[in-house]
């Protein structure tokens, strides 16, 4: 259940802490739109910025690797899967070509997930949302509160609901719900308990909100831009523009 | 039977939460409240005893206009909570059974700061109303903590100061002791008398007096969605087992009522 908020915030005053989650949030998606074009340089100047960053954060290399550790499995599947190839027969083949130009794939994806790590490890939950709410505000159809509302009861509740759902399943094994062979009535027994407290719970939920005088028009997160902000910006052109180079 | 419009030991204070003639019938037929006539005056400490399904949660659920009445009416300093629920909320907080459904924020500050938060005050009152309440529950520097990584003591003190962060009159507590071992027991009823102390009216329901009943200057027994019973605690205690309340330990050793925490 934990594996859900590893990458969770850790307080602190680094310049990263202080940067508006706005300019953080842009500036991670720049990044990750523009890597895809970025080569060595690119990468490099990149890798070495958010090494620092998470030096300055005072956040452990090997707890991010921990966090991650699942994703690392994957990028590894990815390099297998782009470097050895089978030309007519069953014997792999490993091209030094494709082994280069798959690192360079890894490399750019592994970029992407530090820096989503290092948004989420230096900002505080309730920012990130009150930055995605700016955010979508010109988008006309969205009501953006809600939906920063209903980010945050999510992010508050799946950790209960898968709590209560391994409870529903220990409690049944106790009564020896193994025994029975047919899955769709094991689905059955299982869903029904789990969907009648996630649904009472719900119930309660809205009682506890509206007693505590829940409205739409609530203060938000104070979100400024200050001279950080403008620095951050200008050096993430800077790393964007050596796109250019190889 | 008691007299039901007690009026408090002097016969002129203004009641600040008052029902009269409350009933209320659920969707399945269930009559959850039958005629209950209350007032509650400031600064009271009044613990509501029943056994299970009496209709005390149902009753809470009432004073801050949770649930809205069949007939009869409540009113909150004077004005009706069916007409603006808002601003009795405001005054009457309330910590629910559940703690756990209770916290919505994803960190210990989030859900403090969600009360401050809907009444759209400024960011610097909701931090300084926010540090005053975790401190006011002993939880400074757990800001940053999940919820659900707290015990469950830390949970029921972090609903606490979700109400006290609203600077609420009125506390109203759905069993506040369930579930707590006893070290947090003697925080959570520690914490409730200082409450009490500072001027806030409390309201407490449980099924067991032993902890609080010590504490309370009046105790209403409630059976059936009825109330039976009304008055001080010493005049109204020996006679509770009839509904199904166990009495303290000392009151069925003949010593009357003895506080539970040294
Ligand atoms: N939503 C509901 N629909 C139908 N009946 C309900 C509902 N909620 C409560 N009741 C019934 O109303 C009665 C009073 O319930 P209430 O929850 O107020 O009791 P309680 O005194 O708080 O009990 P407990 O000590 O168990 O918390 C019970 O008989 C209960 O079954
Ligand atoms: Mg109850």
């Amino acid at each position: 259940m934990d594996e859900l908020s590893t990458i969770g915030f850790a307080p602190g005053q680094s310049p990263l802490h202080q940067l508006d989650p706005r300019t953080k949030q842009a500036l991670l998606m720049g990044l990750s739109a523009i890597s895809p074009w970025g080569r060595l340089t690119f990468l490099v100047s990149l890798s070495v910025v958010i090494l620092l960053s998470f030096r300055a954060a005072g956040i452990r290399l090997s707890r991010l690797i921990g966090d991650i550790r699942y994703f690392l499995l994957f990028l590894l599947f990815v390099f297998v899967v782009r470097t050895v190839t089978f030309s007519g027969g069953w014997i792999p083949n490993i091209s030094v070509e494709l082994a280069g130009e798959a690192l360079m794939v890894c490399w750019r994806l592994l970029m992407v997930v530090s820096m989503g790590a290092l948004l989420m490890a230096t900002t505080r939950a309730a920012d990130i949302r009150a930055a995605l709410v700016w955010y979508l505000k010109p988008i006309p159809v969205v009501d953006e509160k809600m939906a920063a509302t209903m980010v945050g009861l999510v992010v508050r509740f799946l950790p209960v609901i898968l709590f209560q759902a391994a409870e529903i399943s220990d409690a049944q094994r106790a009564r020896g719900i193994e025994r029975r062979k047919n899955p769709l009535s094991r689905l059955m027994i299982f869903s029904l308990p789990l969907f009648r407290r996630v649904f009472l719970s719900a119930d309660e939920l809205v009682a506890a909100m509206q007693a505590r005088c829940y409205s739409e028009h609530r203060t938000l997160p104070d979100l400024s831009f200050s001279r950080h902000d403008g620095l951050a910006i200008g050096a993430g052109i800077l790393i964007s523009l050596t796109v250019l180079f190889p | 039977m008691a007299v039901l419009a007690w009026r408090g030991p002097q016969d002129n204070t203004v009641s600040i939460i008052q029902t009269t003639h409350l009933y209320h019938r659920f969707a399945d037929d269930t009559q959850g409240l039958c005629d209950v006539s209350l007032a509650f005056n400031e600064g009271e400490f009044t613990v509501i005893a029943g056994a299970n399904g009496s209709g005390k949660t149902t009753l809470l659920r009432h004073l801050n206009g949770l649930l809205l009445p069949e007939s009869g009416a409540v009113t909150v300093c004077g004005k009706s909570v069916e007409e603006d629920p808002m601003a009795a909320r405001q005054q009457v907080g309330m910590v629910f059974q559940d703690a756990d459904s209770q916290i919505v924020g994803e960190t210990v500050y989030d859900d403090a700061a969600f009360g401050p938060e809907n009444l759209a005050l400024g960011r610097l009152q909701i931090n300084r109303r926010v540090t005053r309440a975790l401190e006011a529950v002993d939880l400074c520097g757990f800001e940053n903590k999940r919820p659900h990584h707290l015990s469950g003591g830390e949970k029921r003190r972090l609903a606490i100061a979700g109400v006290l962060a609203m600077a609420p009159r009125v506390l109203l507590m759905d069993e506040p002791f369930s579930n707590l071992d006893y070290p947090a027991t003697c925080l959570v009823l520690d914490q409730i008398l200082n409450l009490h102390s500072n001027g806030h009216t409390i309201i407490i329901t449980t099924h067991d007096l032993e902890k609080v009943v010590a504490h309370a200057q009046r105790l209403v027994v409630m059976a059936d969605g009825r109330v039976v019973e009304d008055g001080l605690p010493t005049e109204v205690i020996d006679g509770v087992a009839r509904y199904g309340i166990r009495p303290p330990c000392s009151v069925q050793l003949g010593k009357g009522i003895r506080p539970w925490m040294s």
